[in-house]
């Protein structure tokens, strides 16, 4: 648990480092627009995976809101 | 000049919707392309993108007489400089600076060298006729300040064949883009500025010219934006005793450059892709490493025909 | 002719700085222009279709099956609206235990929830807002929600903001009564919020963080379980972290997340999710992925402990004394890995795989060994789906 704290730490720190972290240009972002790049894609599989993890696991959320509730178990 | 084929790829269902309109223009066969709107609307806005190439060509050209570049030449050696407008001044800055950026090789004075190469008798230059040329030629000579421009010799000219087409491919483009055109393209002789992808979403599959065989293609780039430009040995050129001697001189020598066939560049404006393609055309052995460190994708055939590629989708991040 | 006014000189390059030829193109007026909008509507409508099947199981039980189809679409309305939909039913059968993993007098049952949901949003230049309803319904719970949320995007485009909040209702109506066999109607009303920032880094990276906090009150002990008594109330909140870096050499993309999750049952759990979508072909991608999961007991876990005679040990309880064997609520951690093929057929239809093998043990509680005396705990999933644009 908090051993893996200073692990997130180091990945934040070894991205800050990383080559040419600037800010895109507008017409630099043909990656960016990529459906997997996005943060959004497969909505509905990523929708599945969420109430399945949530129905087996304690923790939930992160992701949005407005999902109602079930009674799984 | 350029033969470069729209390949369709499979039949999109939205095939009825994509308008191609070609003319001609800068000595070249145009098209433009508008996919995605009324077949009215994509007419009036290809009209408008048609006549700001024009509009472009009859500024620019050193071959009208009432253009801008006509009018600085023909003031050339009289002691008076020409005062330009902001379009014009930001051209002849951006050739400045590429004047800079290439190390000197990208010149747009060296038009003046045309008078020792005759392309269509296919003879090399007469005695002397290039050293006598070579004292007009050299963008250091020109006089260029505040937004007067001044050629101080008799028989100096600005050649804006360089990146005129290309430069008049981005403005056709954005007029498009801002009257609202997302989906298509203008391509002018082989100068392509992509405005937006097929309304599927897919690239536009962009033939490029094999330098020697007319009827054949070197390749196919997929772009969804950005630009395409090539320059190639092939466009004018002459062969005596089995050397070629094509129209892109080497401001230097007043010489023809040999070691490419033809080089293509991707980047995200046609200015920049085609100012690139006649830099790469005059560096020789340096051109790849050249285009690498200006970050932009090429494909480039050599004079063994050899093919060399960086990918194009890197010259768009 | 226009006359040449205030017009800066562009001063020249360096040869050597990247891309300096395309900057001196790029800042000519009229020679690239931005797109307008930063924020339309989708152009495409997609509808799509998945057929989930998923089994759990622990040693010397197979526990729960579950079939579920569902129905996804959504659509653009002009160039400012979009409207989104997805329906689903879930057939589930099978037994889970009632206490702790104990394999004898599991709770045998048959299921079917039915889900829907729609969401409206509006485009404007900079921002969007939007609102959604759901609704599931199963014999013995019902839940309705609403949510709205808003996002809004800076001027370059690099930078989106995003608040929502939601409210649900749900209405908890046990099968013969529950495992004590009285209980009947309960109710359970939750408010949840979320805020997050999402960001392009660069022209290959671009990360999202998000805090959602959710409140609620009312019913929340599973009513099949023996000697399950649970807060009335529950506070959860959770901080997401998510990176997607995309590699040009290969055209893959490395999608990276790191959840913390805390709430007011005194469970803590750490998510971490790793995955490479990898493209083979033009049309063909396959998705690896791995999960971390660990997280602590709640405060009223009851552990599972056997007696002489092998019998599970059952707590005496106090009246309104908290109490639950429930496994989820157990120290833990677990493992999934997975595999996703996604082939596109044409420009516009998609079918996909996704298999997912997920193990849950308490030995794998990260820092430590986790609540003792609980079986491994299993559970696969595939997941078929086809999707088409329009």
């Amino acid at each position: 648990m908090k051993k893996l704290m200073p692990l997130w730490a180091a990945c934040v720190v070894a991205l800050a480092g990383c080559s040419s972290m600037t800010a895109p240009e507008a017409w630099e972002k043909s990656s960016l627009a990529k459906p997997e790049m996005t943060m959004g894609s497969d909505a509905l599989g990523e929708r599945f995976r969420q109430h399945i993890y949530t129905s087996k696991e304690n923790a939930s959320g992160g992701y949005g809101v407005g999902g109602g509730g079930c009674g799984c178990n | 000049m350029f033969r470069v084929s729209l390949a369709q790829g499979d039949a999109s269902k939205r095939a009825g919707k994509d308008f191609g309109f070609a003319f001609s223009a800068m000595g070249s066969v145009c098209e433009i392309r508008i996919a995605g709107l009324a077949r009215r609307k994509a007419e009036q806005l290809a009209h408008l993108a048609i006549d700001e190439v024009r509009r472009i060509e009859a500024k620019f050209s050193r071959y009208r007489s009432a253009s801008v570049v006509s009018r600085i030449n023909a003031a050339a050696g009289s002691g008076r400089a020409v005062e330009v407008d902001a379009e014009t001044a930001g051209l002849i800055d951006f050739a400045a600076s590429l004047h800079g950026l290439s190390d000197g090789l990208f010149d747009i004075t060296s038009g003046a060298l045309r008078k020792a190469w005759d392309f269509r008798s296919g003879r090399l230059p007469q005695g002397d006729a290039i050293d006598a040329l070579m004292p007009l030629v050299g963008w250091s000579k020109v006089v260029w300040r505040g937004a007067r421009i001044e050629l101080p010799r008799h028989g100096m000219e600005l050649d804006f064949g360089g990146f005129g087409k290309e430069y008049a491919a981005d403005r056709a483009a954005s007029v498009l883009q801002e009257r609202g055109v997302n989906h298509g393209l203008v391509n002018l002789g082989g100068d392509i500025r992509v405005i937006g992808p097929r309304p599927d979403g897919q690239a536009w599959q962009l033939g490029v010219q094999h330098p020697r065989e007319r009827d054949r293609l070197l390749a196919e780039v997929p772009l969804a934006t950005g630009a395409l430009a090539t320059s190639g040995d092939y466009e004018r050129y002459f062969e005596l005793d089995g050397a070629r001697y094509c129209h892109v001189l080497d401001p230097r020598t007043g010489w023809p450059v040999t070691a490419w066939r033809s080089v293509s560049v991707v980047a995200p404006a046609c200015l920049a892709a085609g100012a690139l393609t006649t830099v790469a055309m005059l560096k020789g052995a340096d051109a790849l490493p050249y285009l690498a460190a200006q970050n932009v994708g090429y494909l480039a055939v050599d004079g063994d025909g050899r093919l060399h590629q960086r990918e194009a989708a890197l010259a768009l991040n | 002719m226009k006359r040449a006014l205030q017009r800066k000189k562009s001063a020249p390059v360096s040869a050597h700085g990247k891309g300096a030829v395309v900057l001196a193109a790029l800042s000519l007026p009229g020679v690239w222009i931005a797109p307008a909008h930063a924020e339309t509507a989708p152009d495409n409508g997609v509808i799509a279709f998945k057929y989930l099947h998923y089994e759990d199981s622990q040693p010397g039980l197979k526990r729960i099956k579950v079939n579920s189809p569902s129905l996804y679409l959504m659509t653009p309305i002009g160039s400012q609206w979009a409207v989104e939909g997805s329906a689903v039913v879930d057939s589930l059968s099978g037994a889970t235990p009632r206490w702790q993993s104990s394999v004898s007098s599991a709770s045998v049952m048959h299921e079917e929830r039915k889900a829907a949901d729609v969401k409206v949003t509006r485009y404007f230049e900079r921002s969007s807002y939007a609102l959604g309803v759901s609704r599931s319904k199963e014999h013995d719970y019902a839940s309705n929600a609403l949510s709205v949320s808003g996002s809004w995007s800076s001027a370059d485009n690099n930078t989106t903001w995003n608040l929502g909040v939601g409210g649900s209702s749900d209405e908890i109506d046990p099968t013969g009564g529950g495992f004590s066999g009285d209980t009947h109607d309960q109710k359970k009303h939750t408010v949840e919020w979320i805020a997050g920032v999402t960001r392009a880094l660069s022209s290959v990276d671009i990360v999202q963080l998000n805090l959602t906090y959710s409140a609620g009150h009312g019913y929340y002990d599973d009513p099949y379980k023996a000697f399950d008594v649970r807060p009335e109330k529950r506070k959860q909140a959770a901080l997401l972290g998510r990176w997607n870096h995309h590699l040009l050499g290969d055209q893959s993309t490395l999608r990276t997340s790191y959840r913390f999750y805390r709430d007011n049952f005194g469970v803590d759990a750490h998510t971490l999710q790793g995955e490479w979508v990898k493209p083979v072909t033009a049309a063909l991608a396959f998705t690896p992925l791995v999960r971390l999961y660990s997280q602590s007991a709640a405060d009223f876990y009851a552990d599972a402990r056997i007696d002489a005679g092998g019998f599970p040990v059952v707590p005496a309880l106090q009246p309104g004394q908290l109490n639950s064997g429930d496994q989820r609520l157990s120290s833990f951690g677990a493992i999934t890995l997975g595999l996703k093929t996604e082939y596109k057929l044409d420009a516009a239809w998609t079918v996909d795989l996704n298999l997912e093998a997920y193990e849950q043990r308490s030995k794998w509680h990260l820092g430590g060994s986790g609540s003792s005396g609980v079986d491994t705990f299993r559970a696969r999933f595939i997941q078929l789906g086809a999707s088409r644009k329009f």
